[in-house]
């Protein structure tokens, strides 16, 4: 029983991953930035989902990464391109649009929709 | 150091030569989960919270973890139902000609049996493992070059769905439906028949066990009688394989089957007619040894060939009869 809830919960969550982190890449990250940044919001990402994803974004021409060896040790940072930042303004609308919608559905009464 | 040192080999080792960038920000990032003067139990920690190198590497590779997908996977086992049953059917035809024709005249007739049973059952097997290796093969090929991705399955014409498809679909209906055992089974019947018809004299007769070992005493048929009518024999052994054939693409009866039905019935009790009418068709031996046997003298060829004429009249009648009724069947 709880392992189907699991299962849901973790489906539910998996579509909204681009979304959370391509939020935070306004400002450029490093792989493990990002995942602190994203734990202190309580969102929990599997770090083998996490670093495979930045590189498809970096494929898809969302984020541009650079290596940073500055610091004592190398890093790789990652940051929105003009596309990504295009791309993310988009796909916020629709998140607000739909978690809209999906309050609505849920109480089943318009009135309590938050704004 | 050692342990993040293999961690980062077993993953790329799992990716295409030129990803040192991935290794060298894999180490970075290993170095930024781990607190200063670390030790083995806080690697393992770290090691634990990045999961199996197998899927961390899988996540990074673009290329599928299956085999065949849900795109191929329905027109992948549509097209194996569909090939299958007809290279048995093949290599069933061509094992029973090849021990036809390499037929010398001097073998029991079990053990050409056995042999074409044997033959058959190994060569089934090999060609089955041939088709379900070349298909698989070519759809995990497909699976991996299909750049067009489509996200829907695919048709066994590996095009989109449409509505329009269904328009090809035949409506089967279960009281009228032939199965394919049936058609299998006409198959392998007029295999056996073909095979003993052209080699009677050497497998339809009379066998005496002599010495614990079974022999052929005798056959039943003069054989040369037999051979006259090789013409008619195999215009009906192709009216059969025709209507097999039409069954098999139809998939159930219809008004057009129950037709071929009748004619194909009418085309063998002709054919049977004309064949067991003949006097000379029974052997002569076979006469003289039966009337020894039983010590008696008797035409048996007259009651017996009216007997099987009217047998195979009968049984005609009844599949004709048959036909019709299932053609004809609502629902």
């Amino acid at each position: 029983m709880s392992n189907l809830l699991n299962s849901f919960i973790t489906e539910l969550r998996r579509g909204t991953l681009t979304l959370a982190v391509l939020s935070q890449l306004r400002v450029p990250q490093y792989g493990y930035s990002l995942v602190q940044i994203l734990e202190k919001s309580n969102i929990v990402i599997d770090q083998s989902t996490l670093y495979p994803l930045l590189r498809r974004l970096e494929k898809q021409d969302l984020v541009v990464s650079s290596w940073d060896t500055t610091e004592s040790r190398p890093r790789k940072y990652y940051v929105l391109s003009e596309y990504g930042k295009e791309i993310l303004e988009q796909l916020m609308k629709e998140w607000e649009k739909t978690s809209r919608e999906l309050y609505i559905l849920l109480k089943g009464e318009e009135g309590d929709a938050p704004n | 150091m050692h342990l993040i040192d293999i961690y980062i080999q077993e993953v790329t080792r799992r990716l295409p030569e030129k990803n040192q960038d991935i290794a060298l920000e894999l180490r970075s990032t290993i170095e930024d989960m781990l607190p200063e003067n670390y030790t083995e139990l806080d690697v393992k920690e770290i090691l634990t919270k990045l999961g199996n190198p197998v899927t961390l590497a899988s996540g990074y590779l673009d290329r599928p973890m299956h085999l065949i997908g849900p795109i191929y996977f329905d027109a992948y086992v549509t097209l194996l139902k569909m090939i299958l049953p007809i290279m048995t059917v093949i290599v069933l035809v061509i094992v029973s000609i090849e021990n036809i024709l390499s037929f010398k005249g001097n073998e029991a007739i079990i053990d050409i049996l056995l042999d074409i049973m044997g033959e058959g059952i190994w060569g089934v097997i090999n060609a089955a493992i041939q088709t379900f290796f070349w298909i698989t093969l070519v759809f995990a090929v497909l699976e991996r070059t299909d750049i067009s991705k489509e996200s829907v399955s695919l048709n066994t014409g590996f095009k989109k769905w449409t509505p329009d498809d269904l328009k090809e679909i035949p409506v089967i209906s279960k009281k009228r439906k032939i199965s394919n055992v049936e058609i299998f089974g006409s198959i392998v019947m007029i295999a056996i028949f073909t095979v003993v018809y052209f080699n009677a004299v050497h497998l339809v007769g009379v066998y005496e066990n002599v010495q614990g070992e079974l022999q052929f005493v005798t056959p039943f048929f003069n054989q040369e009688v037999l051979q006259s009518y090789w013409f008619i024999v195999v215009l009906a052994i192709v009216v059969e394989m025709f209507l097999v054939f039409y069954k098999f693409m139809g998939g159930q009866w219809t008004k057009k089957v129950a037709i071929l039905n009748l004619i194909r019935n009418i085309v063998s009790t002709i054919v049977c007619i004309i064949i067991f009418t003949n006097s000379h068709l029974i052997n002569e031996n076979f006469i003289t040894y039966f009337e020894e046997l039983f010590n008696i003298t008797m035409d048996i060829k007259g009651p017996f060939m009216v007997g099987i004429i009217l047998l195979f009249v009968v049984f005609a009648v009844i599949d004709v009869i048959q036909g019709f009724r299932k053609a004809y069947t609502k629902g």
